[in-house]
């Protein structure tokens, strides 16, 4: 679905951002993307979304390499990817029902058929009595929800999601996470990149780590950190939300996958 | 997909009412300019074609006498040949000439009546080297050549008309010009900040793969309805400032001035011109805006 094959990106003048990336995620994972603020989770999605354009290296999408997509066809490729970030980012003056249905309006859709998908996804993300309301009438994880909706309206083979809990409490979050774990079931590719240690330990998905630009880990059914032991001690709360999602985890589309970890170190 | 056109139109119309004020200012400029440069144009057509009826380009004019005879005509051709300061001349017999004076008096019936063909003097339109030599060779034709009734040059005061209307028009259009300018900048800026008032709505279009031409749309639309709108009014007035001026020429009779009144086509083709500038007017103003403001 998703294959980096020696990506590397930076910005002028600055050490890369993303240096020599090669990975493979493959249709209907759910994958983590952790890493501190500044390793280059933020630039690895803007490349898939081409925000951005490596430097060298080739993306592909679905098949598709999108370094070689004419800039009028982008928009097509950003069409195959849903995107949540961690300020939900709808638009104040839409209600909860307009939000979603402008994902389909604006690609062109027919009426009939953004009623439909609008009120199924919206039953989906569990809104389904708040179409009406307005986004500051919400909860932060309501209006989460509601973007995750209009991320997912259009059936994406993707689903990027950028730090979606960034801005939520540990319940709230959890209720995010069997979402998307939701959606991951009908097939979607989930990729996530989040810093919720919490989250990832619990849900144990493949972990793919990036620090300073590299890739230093990629694990299946990995942690936050290199051990479980270090990484959740003194995080109590994680417990808690922890017994919720680990449920989820019970037939995870990845079981029994061997890691893999493919950074190259040295390699420069 | 009618959906989206539905859309396209929606959004327009918001972001003209959610701008109004810059809107207005466009539009206006839009109207002052084009008014000015409407009535210029239709200045120019009406000057152009009195003139062209008075003295239809002719420096030099000898009549006959409407009794000349045959050989008289012909000495005078000769004579005319013979005079270097002539570049070009026409004769116009007498249907010709009786044709002429129908137009030029189409607004006194009863002078056209009292002319038949025969009795129209006819006369030798010619164009000399220089204006400046019409003097002296009107005299010599009018020292008493046979057959010849006079020869007149067009009065010192059509020059003077025509100088003054071209000064009058040079004026005129580099003020429309300024102004058109000034209305594209205003149409730019409205624009700009309709994109601004926006942006977060382009943003989420761009990440679910609106198309850029999906984006741009509804801008590009916003500044040619407000091009539009501002032609319109512009039409509008040059419309009533053109029947202002022929009822003047009606109702005060100056005949004189009769060619001064233009024909319906002339004005429908002025018209189409102030429409069609002032659309390409709100479609530049809101093309670089859109490529400048709009990254997609």
């Amino acid at each position: 679905m998703i294959r980096f094959d020696n990506v590397t990106k930076s910005y002028k003048g600055l050490a890369p951002a993303l240096d020599d990336i090669s990975l493979e995620i493959l249709k209907g994972e759910f994958v983590f993307l952790v890493g501190s603020s500044g390793s280059g989770k933020t630039t690895f999605l803007k490349l898939l979304l081409r925000e951005a354009i490596p430097d060298s290296g080739t993306i592909w999408v679905a098949g598709r390499d999108i370094g070689e997509l004419s800039h009028w066809r982008v928009p097509y490729l950003r069409r195959n990817l849903g995107c949540v970030f961690q300020d939900f980012r709808l638009l104040p003056n839409k209600t909860v029902t307009e939000n979603v249905a402008f994902a389909l309006q604006v690609i062109g859709r027919p009426k009939p058929f953004i009623e439909s998908q609008v009120a199924q996804v919206l039953e989906l993300v569990g809104l389904g009595q708040k179409g009406d309301r307005m986004p500051h009438e919400l909860s932060g994880g309501e209006q989460q929800r509601v973007a995750v909706a209009r991320a997912f309206v259009n059936r994406p083979l993707v689903l990027l999601a950028d730090e979606p809990t960034g801005n939520l409490d540990p319940a709230t979050s959890q209720g995010i996470m069997k979402l998307l774990d939701r959606i991951n079931r009908t097939g979607t590719t989930v990729l996530m990149a989040t810093h919720d240690v919490g989250i990832v330990d619990t849900m144990r998905r493949r972990v793919i780590e990036l620090d300073r630009g590299r890739l230093v880990r990629d694990q299946a059914r990995g942690i936050y950190g290199a051990d479980l032991n270090t990484s959740t001690r003194g995080i109590p709360a994680i417990a808690a939300v922890g017994n919720g999602v680990d449920r989820l985890d019970a037939d995870g589309p990845l079981s029994g996958r061997v890691a893999t970890v493919r950074a190259r170190r040295g390699q420069r | 997909m009618p959906a989206s056109l539905e859309y396209v139109a929606k959004e327009t119309a918001t972001n003209l009412w959610r701008n109004r004020m810059m809107a207005l200012a466009a539009i206006l400029t839009v109207a002052v300019s084009l008014s000015l440069v409407g009535s210029a144009l239709l200045l120019k057509q009406a000057v152009s074609r009195q003139i062209g009826q008075w003295s239809n380009n002719v420096s030099l004019q000898i009549f006959m006498n409407a009794s000349a005879t045959n050989q008289e005509l012909a000495n005078v051709r000769s004579m005319i040949s013979q005079t270097p300061q002539i570049t070009h001349c026409t004769y116009l017999n007498h249907q010709q000439s009786y044709d002429q004076m129908k137009t030029v008096l189409s607004n006194e019936p009863t002078a056209v009546d009292a002319l038949t063909p025969a009795y129209t003097p006819t006369d030798f339109r010619c164009q000399l080297r220089s204006p400046s030599e019409a003097q002296t060779v009107s005299a010599t034709f009018n020292g008493g050549v046979p057959g010849v009734y006079s020869a007149t040059t067009p009065s010192q005061s059509i020059h003077v008309m025509q100088q003054v209307t071209t000064i009058l028009q040079t004026i005129l259009l580099v003020v429309a010009i300024i102004l058109l300018i000034s209305s594209l900048v205003l149409i730019l800026n409205a624009i700009r900040m309709a994109i601004f008032a926006r942006r977060r709505e382009v943003s989420v279009m761009k990440l679910v793969g609106a198309t850029n031409w999906f984006i741009r749309v509804p801008f590009m639309l916003e500044g040619l309805v407000q091009g539009l709108l501002g032609a319109l009014v512009a039409v509008v007035v040059v419309l009533l400032s053109n029947l202002g001026v022929s009822y003047l020429i009606h109702h005060y009779k100056v005949a004189v001035l009769g060619s001064a009144v233009l024909p319906t086509h002339q004005i429908v083709t002025t018209e189409v011109l102030v429409l069609a500038v002032g659309l390409v007017v709100g479609v530049a103003g809101s093309s670089v805006a859109v490529r400048r403001f709009l990254d997609v």
